[in-house]
C-alpha cells in the first residue's frame, strides 16, 4: 500500500485529537501581537531609513557647516542634499508599495517574491548610501586639500621637502582605511542581521526555484 | 463594526480551528512551538480577515494563510528548543485503533514526514488533505506539472526514509 495512502487514512481520523481552544482563548490570540519576520523586516528597514536621514543631517550640521563656509562647497552640498532627500523619498514610497504587497493570502511562492522585493529594496538604499558615504568623503578630502588652510600650508611645507607624494598618500590611505572600517561593520552588521532573518525564507524560496527548472 | 467583524472571524475559526492544528502539527514537534505557531497563524488570519471575500471557502482560506505562515512568515522564538523527532509530540496514535504493525509504521511514517523540509511538508499536507493538483499548485505557485513532480519525489524520498 501507498505510503501516504496509511498515512492519509490515520490523518483523518485524527481529527477528535487536537486540542480544542474556546472562544474566549482565540479572541485573546487575536489581540496579540504578530512577530511574524515582515514585521522585523519593516522594523529593521525603518530603523535604517532614519538611522541614514541621521547620519546625513548630523554630518551636516556638525563638522560640516563651520568649515563648509571657508571651503566653499555650498555649490556642491545644496543640489546634493535636493537629490539626496529626493532619492531617500522615493525609496521609502517603493519601500512602503513593497510592503504593502505582502499579503498572506497570496501563493508562497509570491508571497515569498514579495518578501525578498521589499528587501532588495533596502539594500539598494543601503548601497546607495554608501556609495554616496564613499563618493562625498572623496570629494570633501579633495576640497580641504584645495581650500583648508591647515591642509594647504602642509602641502606646501611638504613640497618644498619633496615630499608631496607621500602627504597626498597618507591623506588618502587615511580616508581609504576609515571608510573601509566604516563601510566593512555597516555591511557585516547587515549580513548578520538579515542573513539570520532570512535565512529560512531564502533557502525554502530556492527550494521551490529548484522546481522549475 | 469592529466587534462583528471579530465576532464572526473567532466563531470561524474556533470551528475551523483542526486546519491549523494539523498545520502546526507537521511544523513543529513540541507542544510550546506548536501554540507559537498556532498562536502567530491567527494573527496572520485576522490581519489578512478583512480582505477574505466569501468567493473562497473559509478553509480554503486557511490553507494558504497556514501554509505561508509555517513557511515564510514565522520567526521561531528563541525560548522554543526544536527537538528531533516526534515523540515528543502531544498527540498520541490511539493503540486501540489499529494492529501493532500498523502503528508501528505510522509511527515511522509521521517521522519521515517530519524529516522532509518545509516546501515537502506542505506537499504532503495538500495531499493529506485531499486537494488535488490544481489547489496544490495554485496555493504553492507553481505549475501543476511540478506539483506532480515534486509529489512524486516526495513520495519516493519518503520511502527512502522508511526503508534506507
Amino acid at each position: 500500500m501507498d505510503e501516504l495512502e496509511l498515512l492519509k487514512k490515520d490523518w483523518k481520523k485524527e481529527d477528535q485529537d487536537y486540542p480544542k481552544l474556546s472562544y474566549k482563548e482565540i479572541y485573546k490570540m487575536i489581540l496579540k501581537k504578530s512577530s511574524s519576520i515582515v514585521k522585523w523586516i519593516f522594523i529593521i528597514s525603518l530603523l535604517e531609513f532614519v538611522f541614514w536621514a541621521i547620519i546625513s543631517l548630523a554630518l551636516k550640521d556638525s563638522n560640516m557647516l563651520d568649515g563648509v563656509k571657508d571651503l566653499d562647497m555650498n555649490n556642491i552640498i545644496i543640489p546634493a542634499s535636493i537629490i539626496s532627500y529626493a532619492i531617500l523619498i522615493y525609496f521609502f514610497y517603493l519601500f512602503y508599495k513593497n510592503y504593502r504587497n505582502i499579503i498572506a493570502t497570496d501563493s508562497t511562492k509570491r508571497l515569498m517574491e514579495n518578501i525578498l522585493k521589499t528587501r532588495r529594496t533596502v539594500k539598494y538604499y543601503v548601497a546607495f548610501n554608501l556609495a554616496s558615504l564613499v563618493v562625498g568623503t572623496f570629494i570633501s578630502l579633495f576640497y580641504v586639500l584645495k581650500h583648508d588652510g591647515n591642509a594647504i600650508s602642509q602641502i606646501e611645507l611638504a613640497s618644498a621637502n619633496g615630499e608631496l607624494f607621500k602627504v597626498y598618500a597618507i591623506y588618502i590611505l587615511v580616508t581609504i582605511l576609515i571608510l573601509a572600517v566604516v563601510v566593512g561593520i555597516l555591511l557585516l552588521f547587515y549580513w548578520l542581521v538579515y542573513g539570520i532573518l532570512l535565512k529560512r525564507l531564502n533557502k525554502n524560496y530556492r527550494e521551490l526555484k529548484k522546481l522549475e527548472v | 463594526m469592529n466587534k462583528e467583524l471579530e465576532h464572526s472571524f473567532v466563531e470561524l475559526l474556533e470551528k475551523h480551528q483542526n486546519i491549523v492544528h494539523k498545520v502546526c502539527r507537521l511544523y513543529t514537534n513540541n507542544y510550546d512551538a506548536h501554540n507559537d505557531l498556532f498562536q502567530e497563524i491567527t494573527i496572520q488570519l485576522w490581519k489578512a480577515y478583512p480582505k477574505f471575500r466569501g468567493d473562497a471557502k473559509f478553509s480554503t482560506w486557511m490553507y494558504r494563510v497556514g501554509l505561508n505562515t509555517a513557511i515564510t512568515l514565522y520567526r521561531k522564538s528563541k525560548r522554543i528548543i526544536n527537538t528531533q523527532g516526534f515523540d515528543a509530540i502531544q498527540f498520541k496514535i490511539k493503540a486501540e485503533d489499529y494492529d501493532d504493525t500498523e502503528e508501528q509504521q505510522l509511527k515511522l511514517l509521521y517521522k519521515a514526514v517530519h524529516q522532509l523540509n518545509d516546501i515537502e511538508k506542505a506537499l504532503v499536507f495538500l495531499y493529506l488533505e485531499d486537494k488535488n493538483y490544481k489547489e496544490i499548485s495554485e496555493t504553492m505557485g507553481i505549475t501543476e506539472v511540478n506539483a506532480r513532480v515534486k509529489m512524486n519525489r516526495v513520495k519516493t524520498k519518503l520511502r527512502t526514509i522508511l526503508n534506507p
